[in-house]
Order: C-alpha cells, then sequence, then structure tokens
C-alpha cells in the first residue's frame, strides 16, 4: 500500500486521493496571449524530477500541493496551499475593446 | 406500533429496520427506530458489545466557509482551532471540525440541545458573510456503531486504526468506509467505545448492509434509538 501524507488528515492509503496536474503559477488571464493560456490550462512539462503537483483528498475534497520526485516517485513533502495564496484571488472582468 | 406512512419523513432504512422488527416511534418528525426486537434488556447488552443503530432522524446541521469558525462562535459555540475534531458542547450537542472552515454540528440523542435549530435560524446568506449553508439533514445520513468490539471491526473495512488505544475519544476521521467516503467520528457515550458516522444519505442502505455483514464475525446486530440512548 502506498500512503501519502495529506496535511489536513494525515498518512493515508493512496486510493484516498486524486492528482490535479503540475502546479504552475497562473498568468494574468487578461494580459496574456491566447497562446500562452491555452498552455497554461493545457500543456503539461512533464517534468523528469521534483515537481510541484496539486493533489486532491478526495474523502474531504481537500485541494494541496505536493513535491515529488517523479523519478523516484516519492512524496518529498506536502503542505496546504495557503503557504503560497496568502489571499483570496479575485478574477477581474475584463476591459472592454471597441470592434 | 407506528405506521411509517403517517409520519412526514422516514429514514432511507426504514424497510431496512421493520424487516428487522424495529418498532417505530415519531422522532423529530422521523418514523425512528426505538426498539429493534421485544428483549430490551439483551438490546441494550447488544449495544455495549457491538450494535448499529439508525440516527439520521435526530437534527444536524452543515456549515462551511472562511469566516464560519467566527461566525460560530459569535452564535455561543465553544470550539478550538484544531481540525479534525468534536468539540461537545455544554447542551449535549457536538460541533465536528473537519477542516479550517468546515464544521458539522450533531445534536443530542434526546432533541435536547436547540443548537442545531438556533443555527438554521440565525443564519442567512445576507448576514453571514464567508459561511455558507451544507444540507446535512437532507444530503448525509447519521449511524452510530458502539461497543466494545467496534474498533476491532472497523478493520475490515476502514484503513485507519480505530482501536481505542490508538483513536482518541472525540478524534475525527475522514477517509473510506467499506469503500465510500465517510465521516467518522469517536464520541464515546458513558463508558462505551461509540462511532458515529456522517455520509451520503443516498447509499445509505449499502453502508447500513457492508457494516452489519462486516459486523456478523463480531455477533454484531442493529439496535434501536432507546439502546443507545441507555448508554449514557
Amino acid at each position: 500500500m502506498k500512503i501519502i501524507n495529506c496535511p489536513l488528515n494525515g498518512p493515508r492509503n493512496a486510493q484516498e486521493f486524486v492528482h490535479g496536474g503540475e502546479f504552475v503559477a497562473m498568468p494574468d488571464p487578461h494580459r496574456t496571449s491566447d497562446s500562452d493560456w491555452a498552455g497554461f490550462v493545457f500543456l503539461e512539462n512533464n517534468t523528469a524530477g521534483v515537481v510541484r503537483e496539486w493533489w486532491c483528498h478526495v474523502p474531504t475534497a481537500y485541494w494541496f500541493i505536493a513535491e515529488r520526485d517523479t523519478i523516484k516517485d516519492e512524496f518529498i513533502r506536502t503542505f496546504d496551499p495557503s503557504e503560497i495564496f496568502r489571499e483570496r484571488v479575485e478574477f477581474t472582468r475584463p476591459e472592454a475593446t471597441k470592434s | 406500533m407506528l405506521n411509517p406512512s403517517v409520519v412526514p419523513a422516514r429514514s432511507f432504512l426504514y424497510r431496512e429496520l421493520q424487516k428487522r422488527g424495529a418498532a417505530l416511534g415519531e422522532v423529530n418528525g422521523y418514523g425512528c427506530a426505538m426498539r429493534i426486537g421485544s428483549d430490551a434488556a439483551a438490546e441494550d447488552a447488544q449495544a455495549r458489545s457491538l450494535g448499529l443503530c439508525d440516527l439520521t432522524p435526530l437534527k444536524r446541521i452543515g456549515f462551511k466557509g472562511w469566516a464560519t469558525a467566527e461566525w460560530l462562535i459569535g452564535q455561543g459555540a465553544t470550539l478550538e482551532d484544531a481540525p479534525n475534531r468534536v468539540y461537545p458542547q455544554d447542551d449535549g450537542a457536538r460541533i465536528a471540525r473537519l477542516s479550517k472552515g468546515e464544521f458539522v454540528i450533531l445534536g443530542d440523542l434526546h432533541l435536547r440541545s436547540t443548537l442545531p435549530d438556533r443555527l438554521g435560524i440565525a443564519w442567512s446568506i445576507n448576514n453571514a458573510s464567508g459561511c455558507f449553508r451544507v444540507p446535512r439533514e437532507d444530503a448525509s445520513a447519521w449511524l452510530c456503531l458502539s461497543g466494545e468490539h467496534a474498533g476491532a471491526m472497523f478493520a475490515k473495512v476502514c484503513g485507519i486504526d480505530m482501536r481505542p488505544q490508538h483513536f482518541a475519544n472525540n478524534q475525527i476521521a475522514q477517509t473510506s468506509l467499506a469503500r465510500m467516503n465517510a465521516i467518522i467520528m469517536r464520541n464515546d457515550r458513558g463508558a462505551t467505545l461509540a462511532f458515529d458516522l456522517v455520509f451520503d444519505l443516498a447509499s445509505a442502505v449499502y453502508l447500513w448492509n457492508a457494516l452489519l455483514d462486516a459486523m456478523t464475525e463480531f455477533d454484531g446486530k442493529p439496535v434501536g434509538l432507546e439502546a443507545v440512548r441507555g448508554l449514557g
């Protein structure tokens, strides 16, 4: 049985978790190009080595961030997203553009 | 015996309970299994050995959101910062802190606590910024598993060590139980080991039967509300 250490619930069977993709900083959706935004949404770097990823503990619907070595498939550290997101991310309405 | 069709509400488990000879009584507008079988003393002993009771008719309410803890404290609730802990209240209600911002409030077995009702009346989307209702009374079933064999029985259906020497009273595990997501809270009743299980209401019949199947090895049986009330 593979064990993942959930920051909220402690060590749990890996079957209780789902992988949520790589953690990458979100570009400003109103200032980035369509190509860069599509890259943020759809593309993965697929790095061989230590990466940061989103994981979810399904029974609690709790999302957290993990540092994982993809070569050894070992979890190095898991932590609450509040370590990175100090305040709520607000999305503003884009400025109206004249056609 | 109460005819379940004359009360406003029924637990999803009422047919399962009737099959086992439950005597229904009205509790909180529900047809609730008060006793199962005719030997009350044997049923009380069953609850101390290994019993499963449907508490779905009792009062419960849920809230979540970044400002929920502050709102609950403002309503007179007593709680601390640590998540995955149950905080017993003076009037018999229990507040389960599932995370920094999510709470389930369980009423007591005798419906003496007014806290779930008071919170439901006090809350509105306009006066509780950062605090939102979770419809636990409509979405979550509630069972009580009690008795000295409960800790050992969990080893058959759950990956967490629930034996009393490893899982403290008022501790919570949110985990997989018989392949379902469930909230397991150790809430001893009197001197008897007891766990409250809160999980998806629509799967109540499945989990009820899965647990009774796992309990067979320890001679576990369903018990009525009066047997659990008798534990203290």
